[in-house]
């Protein structure tokens, strides 16, 4: 097994290894890794996905780190006819009754792939405290969801073993800006349809797509299932 | 060539959204036609046809497509492989995307 890094190392690993590395920003308290990038790489490339839907204070905590930090941030907007098409047939919140996977897939997925496809290497603020599914995520890794033919692609997740207390911590000690609908209650930040804020006994994941039950999100052939045909 | 297409019944007696939705697909592109058989993974039943194929194959997500060919056997667990590869049709970006977001669950929430 490796060692655990440190996030700056990791963040050191992922820019000494490749050479097109971007960094994912959500807008939302993964900003502590614009701060450790920006003083680890003179060339921090970092993008946003802007889904059309975000909250107003985070299109203005956006522009607020693009000054704070004078670096470019990439916008990556959903591909026109896929919306067009979709918001046509289903409206403008069809993730309420249709479930969120289609429009996220267009507003997100479809733009990150196409944006990902120039670059060897890309950053992410996932931690592993965050979900029960990504209880092993590994600080660095191969990412299958995006590597090709053509290329392997890799993923990094500097902050996989740190809980949220300890990113926090980062920002308070380092006066680093942070969005301020973490005030008022949002502990996880995405579209403004699809967020709410969370009470304080609520995980995280809880304040997001609050409508849908777990088991719409799994597809998996349980193992535990399986195995049971042996007995 | 036959094609086996293994759709889901989850542990509390739904069908797997995932499946229907590629169900769904197959109808709506006309693509059902090209399927010889349909099974059954159903995870209330280890000895349900389906659940023993993927046993048997080691695959461990659904729907999924076994096509065999020249005494070759091929699993695909990706549809728009399998529609790309077996069946020869075009996929928009769009479908992609949703493809990789029903196998990647958590990328929805970068």
């Amino acid at each position: 097994m490796s060692p655990i890094l440190s996030p700056q190392d990791v963040l050191k690993q992922a820019y000494e290894s490749h050479d097109h590395v971007a960094l994912s920003f959500s807008g939302a308290e993964d900003v502590v890794l614009i701060d450790m990038a920006c003083n680890i790489s003179e060339d921090v490339q970092v993008f946003c996905l802007d889904t059309g839907r975000l909250h107003p204070e985070t299109y203005r905590f956006i522009e607020e780190v693009r000054e704070h930090y004078g670096i470019d941030i990439d916008l990556l907007h959903p591909d026109a006819d896929s919306l067009t098409s979709l918001v046509k047939q289903k409206g403008l919140f069809s993730f309420y009754r249709d479930g969120h996977q289609e429009c996220c897939s267009i507003r997100k997925i479809e733009p990150l792939k196409k944006y990902l496809v120039n670059h060897d290497a890309w950053i992410t603020g996932q931690r592993q405290d965050q979900s029960p599914t990504r209880v092993e995520l590994p600080q660095y890794q191969l990412d299958t969801a995006f590597s090709d033919e053509r290329r392997d692609l890799m993923k990094y997740n500097p902050l996989s073993y740190w809980s949220s207390a300890q990113v926090w911590q980062y920002i308070r000690s380092n006066d680093v800006p942070y969005n301020k609908l973490h005030d008022q209650g949002y502990m996880s930040i995405g579209c403004e349809p699809c967020t709410r804020a969370t009470g304080p006994n609520e995980h995280e994941r809880a304040g997001r797509w609050w409508w849908e039950e777990e088991t719409q999100r799994e597809c998996g052939l349980h193992i535990i299932n399986l195995d049971t045909s042996d007995q | 060539m036959k094609i086996t297409f293994v759709k889901k019944i989850l542990a509390s007696g739904e069908p797997c959204p995932k499946c229907s939705d590629v169900e769904q697909r197959l109808v709506k592109t006309k693509q059902l036609a090209q399927i010889d058989e349909i099974v059954i993974a159903d995870e209330r039943d280890p000895e349900s046809t389906g659940m023993i194929l993927a046993k048997q194959l080691k695959v461990q997500r659904a729907p999924f497509f076994v096509v065999e060919d020249n005494g070759e056997q091929k699993v695909y667990t990706v549809y728009f492989k399998f529609a790309r590869e077996v069946l020869g049709k075009q996929t928009s970006g769009a479908d992609q995307a949703r493809e990789i977001l029903n196998d990647n669950p958590d990328l929805d929430y970068i």
